[in-house]
């Protein structure tokens, strides 16, 4: 991968979380194809098969992956026009969760690249942190890594498809009520 | 406890003390008055559907160890190695013949059994009775229509005798066709920083937080029609024992204002019908608390929570999503979507009311707030006996009927020596 598509792409993705720490979520929606897959499988505690703290009985079906699987309970699972939705109830002054609003700091990191499914797009990972502050003394950190798929419409980047995973399995904020 | 407890909850007139959700001697009691004598949900039979499938989750702050035997017989035992205390099995779930502590290595069979000691020839000198140090097992298991529950006070009365005449509405959430429903795979596991009891009352029957807490939901598109359209009828209804539902107009539109999704309630309404009998004409339920900590909802979202109490002032919220098992696959998908974007920790509707219920439970933690009585007055005196929903019905749709007996059942759990009081 060149240097100079990394940099654009780093630079991509910086820009996308200044959008987002400063609010502008109008903005950011236009960084998302129209198409976009946006999901957070939810993550459980479990035993790999390798563990001796069990014994397992029937092999067959037994599961050590610790992410839900497709059409299994996410903590998102939207679309464009469900998280154009989820800007437009932040819009209404009635979204307690945001109300006051959160303080938020996304730090990105840790950015490879792939080549896509195609010459328009680059399969990209990171790793995130988000700080979030929010009233008086609330604190929560979400902590996790991203797969991405960013394809150029016209000219510009565009995230096509987002798996976030956060490490958490029990969270330990009281919702998720911001981006990633 | 008794004095006291008339001191903290005075039902009758519908006023509450702030202190009962915030002070740690308050929460201890409830931990022996409460949850270690109530019927409490445990998990769905589809949860762990084969020989050896297990999965963990608590009663109170009991840990605790459910899981399918090798002949299928679902079990429950006390999640802790009878050697140290250690937890046994720290995995939420998976399938397993026996779990072997991390400790010393002592190994239990699913049934609970002790299976094997080491150095128990030479160290123990096989002096150890290994029958009598199986895993403890929970009093009493019982399940309802799929729903596990179990207690750990035998003394407690059957599981059908504590549900009474909630069990229709049961029906109405989990047994509508023929199977019942399936839990979609997957929990939302998440901590409120707010006492169990809050959320525990909203479902139970708080129709009245919904027009204004949820708006920015509601009208961004998160939910059905039906909020924007009610009929006006309804009634919160309260069948005993603290069990609580809330229900609209039998014509109210409850379901997500999915085309599949309401083309599918459309073509199996008469099924519904004759399965579950003339009171859906009557009544449209669609959230509800079994008491003390087991909530349900089906409208926006077919899920359902357990409020695990973590303190006075934490609850871990556990929370599925099911639908009915013979539904297609795209109105399961589709009902899948809607609980993950109206519930759960980001759904529209609920990381609304997190904010709500910490600022509630926190304020019982001042000098002088805790001196304050809390209002559930609403609707007092014009709620009556319905033989044909067989509870104490509100004549208006939203009232806190409920809350009154919820808390009214919370108090005679706190107060009462024992069963044959309550």
């Amino acid at each position: 991968m060149r240097d100079e598509t990394i940099r654009e792409i780093e630079q991509f993705l910086y820009r996308e979380a200044r959008l987002l720490d400063d609010r502008k979520f109008h903005e950011w929606l236009e960084l998302l194809t129209d198409d976009i897959r946006y999901w957070m499988p939810v993550r459980s505690n479990r035993y790999p098969v390798i563990s001796k703290a069990i014994s397992i009985l029937d092999g067959s079906r037994y599961e050590e992956d610790e992410l839900s699987k497709e059409g299994e309970l996410a903590i998102m699972d939207e679309d464009k026009d469900s998280l154009t939705r989820r800007v437009q109830r932040l819009d209404t002054g009635m979204a307690w969760a945001e109300d006051p609003p959160s303080r938020t700091r996304h730090f990105v990191s840790n950015v490879q690249l792939e080549p896509g499914a195609n010459d328009s797009e680059l399969n990209v990972y990171s790793n995130f942190i988000m700080y979030r502050t929010r009233a008086e003394t609330e604190v929560d950190f979400y902590v996790g890594c991203r797969e991405d798929v960013l394809r150029k419409v016209g000219g510009q980047w565009k995230v096509a498809y987002r798996k976030i995973v956060l490490d958490q399995t029990v969270l330990l904020a009281k919702n998720v009520s911001n981006f990633f | 406890m008794l004095a006291e407890v008339n001191s903290l909850v005075d039902a009758d007139n519908g006023l509450i003390s702030t202190r009962i959700f915030a002070e740690p001697e308050i929460y201890q009691e409830e931990l022996e008055q409460i949850f270690a004598r109530c019927w409490l949900f445990l998990c769905h039979e589809t949860q762990i559907p084969q020989p050896g499938d297990f999965m963990t989750t608590y009663m109170g702050e009991d840990p605790v160890l459910v899981a399918r035997d090798r002949s299928g017989n679902i079990n429950a035992f006390l999640n802790i190695c009878r050697h140290r205390g250690n937890r046994l099995c720290r995995a939420e779930s998976g399938n397993a013949a026996a779990f072997i502590c991390a400790y010393h290595g002592w190994a239990y069979g699913n049934d609970g059994g002790l299976q094997a000691v080491p150095n128990l020839q030479d160290a123990y000198y096989s002096e150890l009775d290994t029958n009598k140090w199986g895993l403890i097992p929970v009093a009493q298991l019982d399940s309802y229509k799929g729903l596990i529950f179990a207690t750990f006070d035998a003394s407690a009365p059957p599981l059908l005798d504590y549900l009474g005449d909630v069990t229709w509405y049961l029906d109405f959430f989990f047994d509508r066709r023929e199977g019942g429903v399936e839990v979609v795979g997957g929990m939302h596991k998440w901590i409120l920083p707010a006492n169990w009891k809050m959320p525990s009352e909203n479902f139970c029957g708080d129709g009245y937080h919904t027009a204004w807490s949820h708006l920015s939901a509601t009208t961004t598109g998160f939910g059905g029609e039906f909020r924007s359209k009610p009929s006006g009828e309804g009634k919160v209804i309260s069948t005993g024992n603290g069990h609580c539902i809330v229900a609209l107009g039998a014509e109210d539109q409850t379901d997500p204002s999915v085309p599949v999704i309401l083309a599918y309630e459309a073509e199996i309404k008469q099924e519904v019908e004759k399965r579950l009998g003339d009171r859906i004409n009557l009544v449209k339920p669609h959230a509800g608390t079994i008491f003390p900590n087991f909530s349900i909802l089906r409208s926006i979202a077919r899920t359902f929570r357990v409020w695990q109490p973590r303190g006075p002032g934490h609850t871990e919220i556990q929370a599925g999503v099911f639908v009915d098992k013979a539904a297609p696959p795209e109105v399961k998908e589709a009902f899948r979507i809607q609980a993950i974007r109206g519930f759960g920790p980001s759904g529209g509707f609920e990381q609304d009311d997190m904010d709500n219920w910490q600022g509630c439970s926190e304020s019982g933690r001042g000098f002088i707030s805790k001196r304050q009585r809390l209002n559930i007055a609403m609707g007092k005196g014009h709620e009556s006996y319905d033989e044909k929903l067989s509870g104490w019905a509100s004549d208006y749709r939203i009232s806190e009927n409920n809350h009154r007996n919820y808390y009214r059942r919370w108090g005679q759990m706190m107060s009462a020596a024992n069963w044959s009081e309550l």
